[in-house]
């Protein structure tokens, strides 16, 4: 502390000293050129001392410049005011001499003020200079950071979709279980038919005379039955082995009534009266197959489970098909059932949110992203009576998305 | 003749499923009507037979097991075998406690059916025996005159024509006279048959208490 102080004390010694020298030396100059001057021009005046007195200034500072203008003054009232090479000042060389002195001072303190502002300005300028460069650093580092950070959104991104992926499977499967009972009474019903048939037949062959009228017709319309069999099995394979998204232009009203036959009874079972309005000649939207399947018989499934619990009225799914707009068809699906909290409104569609007690909280979430994937929206609305209505909407023109 | 012939009334709403079951019913000589439906099936006439109900559990507009129940409250007594094709404990369960004779599960074998719908048969033919001697025996006792009625109480109850002379403050002859015409018109064979009878008659006393 001391030695520093000490330093800097012997720098500004020397600074002052300096600026003194400067001071005595412009004065010298000015001196010097005006006593040459006299002898060649007579109307020299007293200019180079002004010189003198903005060059003090400007380059040592307020000090060097007060110094000037005192070092000048007393110059010119010894050289150049009567009564020569004296420092009197006689009567009429007064206002002369008061002239320079105030001049000389005026021009020291416009030329200091003038300086400062230079050097504000100088300073300001570097002060930018400086800021620039240190924002500039900042954004740089800021920049490799977010680079960073997007890299590592990225990576979790893919991750986040291969688990989403995932979970579309496992809540395909479990939406297989939902439609298990329908799917094994689809099968069972043929085949039901096909083993009364032929034990119909068996008896009607060993009867006395055999009745070949029966039997023919027994094994006729096992013959029917048992492709009636296949078919529901075909569908069903249709219905849950793709795995990679296909894009194919979807009759709507088909696809609702197919659900709707496979999901009755899964509604039979839960007293849920099964119902459908579909919209005539509706365009066909371009989409998955599969993935919109599962978003209905998501709907579906919610729809029926929201009325276990309700006994005192109905318990209805309608299930509606119809043009939104020019250019979209809707689907809605409304039930009867215990509607939902107007809180929890904004976020049944989050992945993970569930008000059932064996939820998972995907099948919506799901829904809504298969929706939104197709250039569609999907939405839930409280009825003005009881229940929800679920809907969304599908594109019909071929601007799908990715 | 063909009148009571039995008859097989069956309910299911899939075509192919009531038309094998009408043939294969039909195979063994019994008469048969089938429904698509629970209401179609209401709005049919019911024949003078023995008959039995063969119901399909899902049908689309009253439920098997809704239509069991409302035929139970209208005391329409017909012996049903439920067909169903989706097993479920609890229906199942239900459905039987409810008195159906045979709950069976689709796909299910000719045979089974087959003698489900015998022992329903045999059960309502036995019940329409049931009914129609009842119906006899409250012609018959329907027949008597409020003396006569009265009498006959207090025979079965086991007092002497003496003592129901003293009850009802005629002599005893009377009481012979009116007991004599009781007998004849019950067409009863002895003092015990008589009091069968009016035990069968009436529906206050419980059998199984």
């Amino acid at each position: 502390m001391i030695r520093m102080e000490s330093i800097s004390g012997a720098r500004r010694a020397a600074s002052a000293l300096l600026l003194g020298g400067l001071a005595v030396t412009l004065v010298a100059v000015a001196l010097a050129v005006t006593l040459l001057l006299r002898n060649v021009v007579s109307t020299a005046g007293f200019v180079f001392f002004y010189t003198a007195v903005v060059a003090a200034t400007w380059f040592g500072g307020k000090w060097s410049g007060s110094l000037a203008v005192i070092l000048s003054t007393l110059v010119v009232e010894y050289f150049f005011i009567p009564p020569l090479h004296s420092f009197g000042v006689n009567r009429e060389s007064l206002p002369v001499f008061i002239e320079f002195a105030a001049s000389s001072g005026v021009v020291a303190w416009f030329s200091a003020r003038r300086k400062q502002a230079e050097t504000a300005l100088e300073d300001a300028r570097d002060q930018l200079q400086i800021r620039v460069e240190e924002r500039t650093a900042e954004l740089k580092q800021t920049n490799a950071q977010l680079l960073a950070e997007m890299a590592e959104r990225k990576h979790a991104e893919e991750a986040y979709h291969e688990a989403r992926a995932e979970l579309a499977r496992v809540t395909r499967i479990s939406a297989l279980g939902a439609l298990a009972a329908s799917i094994s009474h689809e099968v069972n019903q043929p085949l039901a038919a096909v083993v009364t048939d032929a034990d119909a037949c068996m008896i009607w062959l060993s009867s006395e005379p055999p009745n070949l009228e029966e039997a023919r017709a027994a094994v006729e319309s096992i013959a029917q039955q048992g492709t009636r069999a296949s078919d529901v099995v075909r569908r069903i394979r249709a219905m849950f082995t793709k795995d990679t998204p296909e894009r194919t232009s979807v009759q709507v009203n088909e696809l609702i009534r197919e659900l709707g036959a496979l999901m009755q009874t899964e509604a039979f079972r839960n007293q849920v009266e099964m119902q459908t309005e579909l919209a005539p000649d509706l365009p066909a939207p371009t989409g998955d197959r599969v993935q919109l399947q599962q978003v209905i018989v998501n709907l579906i499934t919610n729809g029926i489970e929201a009325m276990s619990a309700i006994s005192d009225r109905p318990r209805r799914l309608l299930i509606r098909s119809a043009m939104q707009g020019l250019d979209e068809v809707l689907i809605a699906v409304r039930d009867s059932g215990v509607g939902i909290e107007p809180k929890n409104y904004r976020r049944i569609f989050e992945a993970f949110f569930t008000t059932k007690a064996q939820g998972m909280g995907m099948g919506l979430s799901i829904s809504h992203s298969i929706v939104e994937a197709h250039g569609g929206r999907m939405w839930a609305s409280a009825n003005s009576d009881h229940g929800t209505t679920f809907q969304f909407t599908l594109p019909t023109d071929h601007e799908t998305g990715s | 003749m063909t009148d009571s012939t039995p008859i097989v009334f069956v309910v299911d709403d899939d075509a192919s499923v009531r038309d094998a079951v009408r043939r294969l019913i039909a195979s063994v000589g019994l008469r048969v009507e089938t429904f698509g439906s629970t209401r179609e099936f209401l709005g049919a006439r019911r024949p003078e037979a023995p008959a039995c109900l063969v119901l399909d559990v899902r049908l689309p507009d009253v439920s098997g097991l809704e239509l069991q129940r409302e035929l139970a409250e209208a005391n329409i007594r017909i012996p049903i075998i439920f067909i169903t094709g989706h097993a479920d404990v609890p229906m199942s369960v239900r459905a039987m406690k409810a008195g159906a004779i045979e709950f069976l599960t689709k796909p299910f074998r000719g045979q089974e059916l087959i003698d489900a719908i015998q022992e329903a048969i045999a059960k309502d033919r036995a019940a329409w025996n049931e009914r129609e001697q009842m119906a006899e025996l409250r012609a018959r006792y329907d027949s008597l005159t409020v003396r006569e009625k009265e009498v006959l109480k207090l025979v079965v109850s086991g007092l002497l024509n003496k003592q129901i002379g003293a009850e009802l403050g005629t002599s005893e002859l009377t009481i012979k006279t009116h007991r004599g015409h009781v007998m004849q018109k019950m067409r009863a064979e002895s003092l015990a048959d008589l009091v069968r009878m009016a035990e069968r008659l009436t529906p206050s006393t419980p059998k199984y208490k």
